[in-house]
C-alpha cells in the first residue's frame, strides 16, 4: 500500500518538549497555595494493628490534617481484579509498604515530621518470607482464604505416554528475581477539589477510568464529579497500571480547604511500596524424539505476589498460557500457583509472566538441539506453529504468526552467520565469548473474560486542525506519534496538523489500558474507525456548504477541492460552528476474542500475539564472571510497522531491560525487610552496558489490525533473556539458572565447573 | 536538626575557613562537592548544625610539581585529575582510578580531599594513593602536621583529622620513567557503581620484562585500604610473565579480610582480590611490553 505517513521513520511528536526539558511531569508543578502529602507506611512486613494514635501529629503546628482508615467515606480496598489491598489498614499490616496513616502539611519536611508523631501499637505476627512456604499448612493464613491466590493448569495429550516415547528428556529449575521498574518518574501526583465539589486528580496512571472508579469505589463519590489525568508518564512499564497514589490524593484533598496536595514519593518509599515483577520459581521437563520433535512439556511455576493481588493471578495465567513458547508441543502439563507472602506487593510489569517462563523453555530448547546435534534454529523452526496450527495449549492460531520469518531472518543475519569469527575476536586471553539465539511470543490484549475495547475522538478545531483525543496514555512508548500517523494518513493531511490528547477522563472516551501490548493495535483500530466518519463529515458540510452531492467533493491533502473551488477546513470549522452543528466524531472498536476458553488458564488463549527472536553475543570475563553483551539482533513480527523509528525504541529499550533483567536487577527482601533501597544497590544497565543493537522487523501483516499491525511493547524484552544465558553458556560451558546472572553467580558456575573437570578426569 | 535549620557558612578564604573550624559551641562540617555528604544528609545521619562550605575555595584547587613532589590541593576534583597533563605523566595509577569515580556528574564535583576524608573503605581513590605514598597536610589555626595516608586512615570513615583540621595538601612521589600503575576495579556494573574489590598497582620496571620492585594497595576487602606485601615481595622474584602473575594472584586471597555485604559475599571478594590482581598485572605486562 502506498502511504504517506503510515510505515515512515515520523519523529516522535512528543520528542522535542521531552528532549528539552520543556515538558512538565504532574510531579514537576507547584502552585503557591499547595499543601503536601505523605503516606505514613507500616513497620513490620506482617503486625497486628491494637491502635493508632494520631493525636500528638495533628497538634504538630503546619499540620493540616491527619487521616486513618476512619476517614474513608466508601470502601477501604483497591485492586484492579480483587480488591484485597487496604487503601488504610485498620487492623493488620501484610507488607512494609502498606499505608497506614495520610497526613497533609505546609511543608513536605513538617509532614515528614508528623509522621514520626503518629503513633501505632503494632504486634508483630510471623512473617510468610516464601512462596513454598506460604503453600504450607504451619504458615499463618494472610488472607481469609488463606495463602493460595490463584491456580491454573492447561493439561492436554497423555504425558505419561510421552515421557516414555521419548528419546530426550530435560528437566531443570529456573529461579527469577523481583525486578523494580525503575521508572525515572516515581508514583506521585496531585489532587484539588474546588468550590462545588468537583475532585480533579493529576496523577500518572496506565487507565484513567478504571483510576477514576477505584477512587470513586473508596471515596463513595460519583465519579462523574471527578477528573483523572493521567498522562504525561515519566515511565511505567506496568508499574503505574495499579493504584499508586491516587485515592491518598483524593482523601487528602478531601480535608485540605480547596488547596492541591501534592505527593512525589522518594526513590526509597517507591522501592518499598511500588509494586515489582514476580519473582518465580519454575520447575519444567521436556521431551522431543530423536530428529527434534517437542514430545511433550511439564511446567510447574509458583509465583510470589506478595501481599497483595493486584494483578497477580493474571500474570500467572499468562506465564502458563506462554510457558510452552510459539511451539506446537502435543502433551502438555502446566500449572502456575499465585501465592501470598509478606514480600512487599507484585503485580504488572512489561512481559507480564512470559519472562519467567521464557529462560525455562529456551534454555531447554537449546540443550535439546545440543543434545540432538541439531542447529538450534533449525530445531525452533521444526516446532514452531504456524498460522492455522494447533499452539501448545490446544487452541488453533487463527492471527498472524511470524516466528518461522524471524527465525530465518535471525540466520542470515551477520551475527549469526559469522559467529565463528566474531567468538574468535576476544580482546583478552581469559575472555570468552558466545553466541545464542531464542524466541517469544506475547499475547496481544485483555484474554478471554475481561472486555476489551478501543474507542477514539476526533476534533476539527476552529483553525482547521485536528485533535484525536484517545483514552490510552502516552507513557513514553510513542502511541501518541503512532496515533497521529494514522490519522494524518487517513485524513490525507499534514501530520503537523494533527494534534493528540490522552489519558483525560474529561477530554477522552474511554480506551481501556496502556498494557498488555494492547495500546498502537487498539487506539489505533479506533482512530482508525474515527477518521472516515470525520472525512464524512467535511465532505457532507463541503456538500452542504456548495449546494453540491457529496460525490462532486474530494479531499485533498489538507483542504477540500470541488469544482477548482477550495474549502480551507478552518471554513468548514466556521459553517459547522455557525449552524450549531457539532465538529467531534467517534469512532470504537472491539478487540476480536476467541470463542472458547481453555479450561482451567484462567482466560487463554488471546487471539493476537506479538513474535520475537533475539540472537546475543557476550564476553565474559572467567577471572572475574562479568557478563557483558556485546551485540544484539532483534527481530520483531509487529505486523505491519507504523512507525519504524517507534518499534527501534521500544526493541533497544527492551533490549536493555531485557540485559538488567538477565544480569544486573533484583530486589532483595529479607524476612519481609526490603535490602535493596534505592538506585545505590539496585543496578540498572547504563549507556555503558548498552551494546549495538540491530533491528530487523519481518512483517506478517494482522488482517483485524490498523494498516496491520499487532503489539510488541513486551515482547521486545523477552527472548533475550534467555538468549544471553544461552550465550553465557555457549561462552564458558556454564548454565545459570538463577538470575541475575550476577559476575558472582557465573563465577561460581565456572568455579563448580572446574571441579566437575577434576573430578571427572580422576 | 531539620535540614531545613541548618545553616551553611561559605568562607572566602582558607584562614578565614581555619577560622571558623576552630570556633566551638556549633556542630559544624565542611561540605565540598557534596556527594557523599548531601546523601548522608538526606539519610539523617549527617546533620550539622552550621556546613561550611568550601566548594569555591579556589586557593585548595591545584596540581603543582615542586621538589620532586606532586602537590594536589584537597578541592581537585576527579575531572581534574583526569585532564591533568603531570598527573597522566607522573601518577597514572591516580588517573585511572579517578576515572573509576562514579559518574562523569561525581567525578565533576566530588573531590579529591573528599574521597579521603569520607575514608570508606571502597574508596576509589585510595589504593591510588596508597601505592604513589601519599602523605597528607593536615591545618589548623594554630598548627601544621604532615602524615602518611595510611595513618590518616584508622577504620571505616573514622580518621585522625581533628575537629579544627582540615585537609589542605596532599604530596605524592611522582613515577619514574620506568614505573608504570593501573587501577583495577569491580563493581556490580561498569559505570556509576560502588566497588566490590579494587587495586591499585605501581611496578618499577627494568630490563627483560623484570621488576624492581612494585606496590599493591587493595579496596573494599578490610576496614581500610590494605598493602599487600607478600605479592609485593613475590614481584622482584622473576621476570614478569604468565606464571609469575598467576602465582602473585594466587597469593593475594590471604592479604585481605572481606565481609559479605549486599555486594558481594566474602569468598567471592577473596577471590576477587586475586582475580583483579591477576588481570592488573597482566595488563601492566601487556603495556610494558609494547612500549
Amino acid at each position: 500500500m502506498n502511504t504517506k505517513w503510515v510505515g515512515k521513520r515520523v519523529k516522535r511528536i512528543d520528542g522535542p518538549e521531552k528532549v528539552t526539558g520543556e515538558l512538565k511531569y504532574m510531579t514537576d508543578y507547584h502552585f503557591d497555595n499547595m499543601v503536601w502529602g505523605k503516606v505514613l507506611r507500616s513497620e513490620y512486613p506482617h503486625a497486628k494493628i491494637n491502635s493508632i494514635d494520631i493525636e500528638p501529629a495533628k497538634n504538630l503546628p503546619g499540620v493540616i490534617c491527619v487521616l486513618t482508615h476512619k476517614d474513608i467515606p466508601g470502601f477501604n480496598g483497591f485492586g484492579i481484579v480483587v480488591p484485597d489491598q487496604p487503601v488504610l489498614c485498620s487492623d493488620v499490616v501484610r507488607c512494609t509498604g502498606d499505608a497506614v496513616a495520610l497526613v497533609a502539611a505546609e511543608t513536605l519536611e513538617i509532614a515528614e515530621q508528623a509522621l514520626s508523631l503518629i503513633k501505632v501499637d503494632y504486634e508483630p505476627l510471623e512473617v510468610v518470607a516464601d512462596a513454598e512456604y506460604a503453600l504450607t499448612d504451619s504458615a499463618p493464613k494472610l488472607h481469609p482464604d488463606g495463602n493460595l491466590h490463584s491456580h491454573v493448569k492447561i493439561k492436554n495429550g497423555n504425558m505419561e505416554k510421552a515421557f516414555e516415547e521419548a528419546d530426550i528428556i530435560v528437566e531443570n529449575t529456573y529461579y527469577s528475581p523481583r525486578q523494580m521498574h525503575a521508572f525515572i518518574e516515581t508514583e506521585g501526583g496531585w489532587g484539588v477539589m474546588d468550590d462545588e465539589g468537583f475532585l480533579t486528580i493529576r496523577c500518572p496512571g496506565q487507565y484513567a477510568y478504571r483510576d477514576r472508579m477505584q477512587i470513586a469505589r473508596s471515596l463513595a463519590y460519583n465519579p462523574e464529579r471527578i477528573r483523572v489525568i493521567s498522562s504525561p508518564i515519566g515511565g511505567a512499564f506496568g508499574g503505574k497500571d495499579e493504584i499508586t497514589v491516587q485515592i491518598y490524593l483524593a482523601l487528602l484533598a478531601l480535608h485540605t480547604n480547596g488547596r492541591p496536595v501534592k505527593i512525589h514519593l522518594s526513590r526509597e518509599e517507591s522501592v518499598i511500596a511500588g509494586i515489582k515483577r514476580h519473582p518465580f520459581k519454575v520447575q519444567m521437563k521436556t521431551a522431543a524424539k530423536k530428529d527434534g520433535t517437542l514430545l511433550a512439556n511439564q511446567v510447574k511455576a509458583i509465583g510470589d505476589t506478595g501481599a497483595y493481588a493486584s494483578l497477580g493471578g493474571a500474570v500467572i495465567a499468562l506465564a502458563i498460557e506462554h510457558s510452552c513458547g510459539p511451539y506446537k508441543i502435543p502433551n502438555v502439563d502446566l500449572e502456575g500457583f499465585c501465592v501470598y507472602t509478606n514480600n512487599g506487593i507484585a503485580g504488572a510489569f512489561r512481559g507480564f509472566g512470559v519472562n519467567q517462563v521464557c529462560m525455562g523453555i529456551e534454555t531447554h530448547m537449546d540443550m535439546i538441539a545440543e543434545k540432538l546435534g541439531i542447529d538450534p534454529i533449525e530445531l525452533r523452526k521444526k516446532n514452531v506453529y504456524h498460522q492455522g496450527e494447533v499452539s501448545s495449549v490446544g487452541h488453533i492460531v487463527k492471527s498472524s504468526a511470524g516466528t518461522f520469518k524471524t527465525l530465518e531472518t535471525a540466520e542470515n543475519c551477520d551475527l549469526w552467520k559469522n559467529r565463528a569469527k566474531y567468538k574468535s575476536e576476544v580482546s583478552e586471553p581469559w575472555k570468552k565469548r558466545g553466541v545464542s539465539v531464542a524466541t517469544s511470543f506475547h499475547g496481544i490484549g485483555m484474554g478471554i473474560g475481561l472486555p476489551d475495547y478501543g474507542a477514539a475522538s476526533i476534533e476539527l478545531l476552529p483553525d482547521g486542525t485536528f485533535l484525536v483525543g484517545v483514552g490510552c496514555e502516552e507513557i513514553g512508548g510513542g502511541n501518541s506519534t503512532a496515533y497521529a500517523q494514522i490519522a494524518a494518513e487517513m485524513l490525507n493531511c499534514d501530520i503537523s496538523n494533527i494534534s493528540i490528547v490522552q489519558g483525560d477522563t474529561h477530554r477522552t472516551l474511554d480506551s481501556g489500558t496502556v498494557t498488555a501490548s494492547r495500546s498502537t493495535y487498539t487506539g489505533g483500530r479506533a482512530v482508525a474507525a474515527a477518521a472516515p466518519r470525520m472525512t464524512e463529515l467535511l465532505i457532507q458540510t463541503a456538500a452542504e456548504m456548495l449546494n453540491l452531492d457529496s460525490s462532486q467533493i474530494a479531499l485533498r491533502p489538507n483542504h477540500i477541492s470541488a469544482h477548482g473551488e477550495i474549502i480551507p477546513y478552518k471554513s468548514i470549522y466556521k459553517y459547522l460552528h455557525d449552524h450549531h452543528q457539532t465538529t467531534r466524531v467517534e469512532g470504537h472498536f472491539y478487540l476480536p476474542k476467541e470463542k472458547e476458553e481453555i479450561k482451567g488458564s484462567g482466560g487463554a488463549p488471546h487471539h493476537l500475539y506479538g513474535y520475537l527472536t533475539h540472537v546475543v553475543m557476550v564476553e565474559v570475563d572467567t577471572l572475574t564472571g562479568e557478563t557483558e553483551v556485546l551485540r544484539v539482533v532483534s527481530i520483531p513480527d509487529a505486523g505491519k510497522v507504523i512507525n519504524p523509528q517507534g518499534l527501534e525504541g521500544q526493541t533497544e529499550g527492551g533490549a536493555v531491560m531485557g540485559i538488567g533483567y538477565t544480569l544486573y536487577e533484583d530486589i532483595l527482601i529479607e524476612n519481609g525487610y526490603h535490602k535493596t533501597r534505592n538506585f545505590t544497590d539496585y543496578i540498572i544497565p547504563t549507556i555503558r552496558e548498552t551494546p549495538l543493537i540491530e533491528t530487523f522487523p519481518v512483517e506478517e501483516p494482522e488482517q483485524s489490525g490498523p494498516f496491520g499491525a499487532k503489539g510488541i511493547g513486551e515482547v521486545v524484552m523477552i527472548p533475550i533473556i534467555a538468549a544471553i544465558m544461552s550465550a553465557i553458556y555457549d561462552a564458558t560451558g556454564a548454565r545459570i539458572r538463577h538470575l541475575p546472572a550476577t559476575p558472582e553467580r557465573v563465577f561460581n558456575a565456572l568455579k563448580d565447573l572446574k571441579k566437575q573437570k577434576v573430578q571427572s578426569t580422576r | 536538626m531539620l535540614v531545613s535549620e541548618i545553616d551553611m557558612i561559605t568562607p572566602s578564604s582558607l584562614s578565614e575557613c581555619l577560622m571558623l573550624l576552630s570556633k566551638k559551641g556549633r556542630i559544624h562540617r565542611v561540605i565540598a562537592g557534596g556527594t557523599d555528604a548531601t546523601v548522608r544528609m538526606k539519610e539523617g545521619k549527617w546533620r550539622p548544625e552550621v556546613w561550611i562550605n568550601i566548594k569555591n575555595l579556589n586557593e585548595l584547587r591545584y596540581i603543582e610539581e615542586s621538589d620532586d613532589c606532586i602537590h594536589i590541593g584537597p578541592l581537585t576534583t576527579h575531572t581534574d585529575i583526569i585532564h591533568s597533563p603531570i598527573l597522566q605523566r607522573k601518577a597514572d595509577v591516580l588517573v585511572d582510578a579517578a576515572r573509576e569515580v562514579g559518574a562523569t556528574q561525581m567525578q565533576n564535583m566530588g573531590t579529591i580531599g573528599g574521597n579521603i576524608g569520607t575514608a570508606s573503605p571502597a574508596g576509589d581513590t585510595l589504593p591510588a594513593l596508597y601505592v604513589l605514598g601519599a602523605r597528607l597536610e593536615l591545618t589548623s589555626m594554630s598548627n601544621k602536621r604532615t602524615l602518611p595516608i595510611e595513618e590518616f586512615i584508622f577504620g571505616p570513615g573514622r580518621t585522625v583529622l581533628k575537629e579544627n583540621e582540615m585537609i589542605t595538601k596532599i604530596i605524592i612521589k611522582p613515577q619514574s620513567p620506568n614505573e608504570i600503575g593501573i587501577f583495577q576495579k569491580l563493581g556490580p556494573r561498569k559505570a556509576q557503581s560502588i566497588s566490590i574489590v579494587n587495586v591499585a598497582i605501581s611496578l618499577t620496571m627494568e630490563q627483560d620484562l623484570k621488576c624492581r620492585e612494585g606496590k599493591i594497595a587493595f579496596g573494599s576487602v578490610a576496614p581500610t585500604i590494605i598493602r599487600a606485601r607478600k605479592c609485593e615481595s613475590m614481584l622482584p622474584l622473576g621476570q614478569l610473565n604468565d606464571e609469575l602473575i598467576r602465582n602473585i594472584a594466587k597469593i593475594a586471597w590471604k592479604e585481605v579480610m572481606p565481609i559479605t555485604d549486599g555486594r558481594a559475599t566474602a569468598t567471592y571478594r577473596r577471590d576477587m582480590a586475586s582475580a583483579l590482581l591477576e588481570r592488573g598485572l597482566y595488563r601492566l605486562m601487556r603495556r610494558w611490553n609494547n612500549q
